[in-house]
């Protein structure tokens, strides 16, 4: 019995983990195989999809997303620091209100928050921000709620003693968070910028409402391609955009690793 | 944690509540928050109240929703989607995350990196994945068909099963995640004492394993049904025109039929949908919380 027991629970461990990786691998699969179908016949291998992603037509969107993506990490990064530094380090009052408030934008699902913010430009006949500029504040209300989290816990969890050894030693306000505060929270920091990055790089249920023919992200440009077609140019899209994201993932990770050995010292 | 670090310094924070800086740093995040969040969240419900030329107030849209047949059919779609996509997450979930929270061996890291790598894959790819696995032509079919099981494609796209696998799939690694953190605060001890004393297994997992790792199985579910409600990209691709749940609906309202208030108030109830989810979630926990707060009482 405990022997049938423990081979049925190997044997879902290994259907769930098959479960996980199929769509991966397949996708793969179709990014080198001549056709989109991905038949269990022999194919030949085929990297020509990967030379078509260097036209304008999948270049141009790619270069969109990761500008937008940028500025949204940057904004909210420098956004959520302030707003965390106020609340949890400087204890303002009503901090605990504040916070509420920064991170009230959470429990609001995203698509709602795209009809809401593309009624809102429309009302006011701002329709003319649709685009680049609405994708980036809406990203930027959706990055950085968790940014401020991010940057909430770790200046939460660091060790106020320290701060106050700096300021017993005779550092002023600006010295101490110089040197003491912002090298103790920037993972936290770093981990928030990475996370915007990625939710907005990645973002669909925002981004959908917000584009315009000719200023879409890469992701739009994709779900609105497949619905139409397989092309297995897309499978080589998503694995190419995919490398992208742990590329951006294993910078950002190499960044913060560094100066974290460096004894926490600033760059 | 916030409280003890305000403890340590009482003083000093006399003086610097007096400082302008803190309320500088904090209004730009406030007035993004204002200008694009709560604004336009302001303006969506009153518009959902207004009518479209007097601007008077009204509930007609409301009254729409719920007699037109397929808003309300809609909306009951998009909660079935989304308890089968909590069941079947947390079902599935659950094998994976007890091996997380239990194995020492390193196939642990193994697994958890196969567990969690989808995540960053990104919802486009899984989904294009989904429609070549399940498409009429896809790769089951065409399996299927090869080896003679069936004689024409089964439907297994544009349907809700599709669209229950894709959801499935992309929120599995948060069902995981809370299975597993909460499989981990159970003493292994328990299970080891029930073995010794001759249970079985299978009795082990009925009896202890399972009960105390309902907290677990409880967020599980409730962080994959608010996340299968609100996903857009899965159920536009793999359920398309055959399956339409709410988040489609809306954007079909706002880009094809551009009727502003009716879908502001499709928006409505999708978020009404969510909060009451998150309000189920608040009450178990804090009952929860007190429950074990009365119990550890006791025993000191």
């Amino acid at each position: 019995m405990n022997r049938i027991i423990s081979i049925l629970y190997w044997i879902s461990l290994g259907a769930v983990l098959c479960f996980i990786t199929l769509p991966l691998i397949v996708v793969v699969a179709a990014s080198l195989s001549p056709t989109s179908a991905v038949t269990l016949q022999p194919w030949e291998w085929t990297g020509r999809w990967y030379a078509d992603l260097w036209s304008s037509r999948w270049l141009d969107p790619f270069l969109a997303s990761v500008k937008i993506a940028t500025v949204v990490a940057a904004i909210s990064g420098v956004l959520g620091l302030f707003a965390a530094y106020a609340v949890v380090y400087e204890r303002i009052p009503g901090s605990d209100a504040l916070m509420s408030c920064l991170l009230s934008p959470l429990s609001v699902p995203q698509i709602v928050k795209g009809v809401a913010i593309v009624l809102f430009l429309s009302m006011i006949g701002l329709q003319g921000l649709l685009g680049t500029p609405a994708l980036i504040a809406a990203h930027v209300v959706l990055a950085l709620p968790f940014v401020t989290r991010m940057v909430a816990t770790s200046l939460a969890n660091f060790d106020a003693n320290l701060d106050r050894a700096a300021q017993i030693l005779g550092a002023g306000k600006l010295q101490r968070i110089r040197l003491v505060v912002l090298p103790m929270i920037k993972p936290g920091v770093l981990s928030g910028v990475t996370f915007a990055f990625i939710i907005s790089f990645n973002n669909i249920p925002l981004s959908v409402f917000l584009v315009r023919p000719g200023d879409s992200t890469l992701p739009i440009t994709v779900i609105n391609y497949l619905e139409y077609s397989l092309d297995p140019v897309l499978a080589a899209v998503n694995v190419a955009s995919m490398a992208f994201i742990l590329a951006v993932i294993f910078l950002f990770e190499k960044i913060g690793g560094f100066s974290a050995q460096l004894h926490g010292g600033s760059k | 944690m916030n409280s003890l670090a305000l403890d340590l310094h009482p003083p000093a924070r006399r003086r610097r509540t007096l400082s302008w800086f803190p309320f500088a740093a904090l209004s730009p995040s406030l007035l993004v928050l204002s200008v694009f969040f709560a604004l336009p969240m302001g303006m969506m419900i009153g518009m959902s109240f207004t009518q479209t030329e007097t601007f008077s107030p009204t509930l007609e849209h409301y009254q729409r929703f719920f007699t037109d047949g397929l808003s309300l059919a809609g909306f009951c779609r998009t909660a079935l989607m989304s308890l089968l996509v909590a069941v079947s997450v947390t079902v599935l979930g659950y094998p994976v995350a007890y091996f997380l929270a239990r194995s020492t061996t390193r196939w642990r890291a193994v697994v958890f990196a196969l567990a969690l790598a989808p995540e960053l894959a990104g919802v486009v790819l899984r989904t294009y994945g989904w429609l070549i696995i399940l498409e009429d032509r896809g790769f089951i079919n065409d399996l299927l068909l090869q080896l003679g099981v069936i004689s024409s494609p089964l439907p297994l796209s544009k349907n809700l099963f599709a669209v229950v696998v894709g959801l499935t799939h992309v929120v599995l690694p948060f069902g995981i995640l809370s299975l597993m953190t909460s499989i981990q605060g159970i003493d292994p001890n328990l299970e080891r004492a029930a073995q010794m004393l001759g249970a079985s297994r299978l009795a082990v997992i009925r009896t202890i394993v399972l009960p105390l790792s309902v907290p677990g199985i409880v967020s599980s579910m409730l962080i994959a049904f608010t996340m299968a409600a609100s996903a857009y990209a899965t159920p536009a691709l793999l359920g398309g025109a055959g399956f339409k749940v709410l988040a489609t609906m809306i954007y079909e309202q706002v880009l094809f039929y551009i009727d502003w208030p009716f879908a502001s108030v499709m928006a409505m109830a999708l978020l009404l949908m969510m909060l009451a989810i998150s309000f189920v979630g608040v009450r178990y926990e804090s009952r929860r919380r007190s429950r074990a707060s009365v119990s550890s009482g006791g025993e000191r």
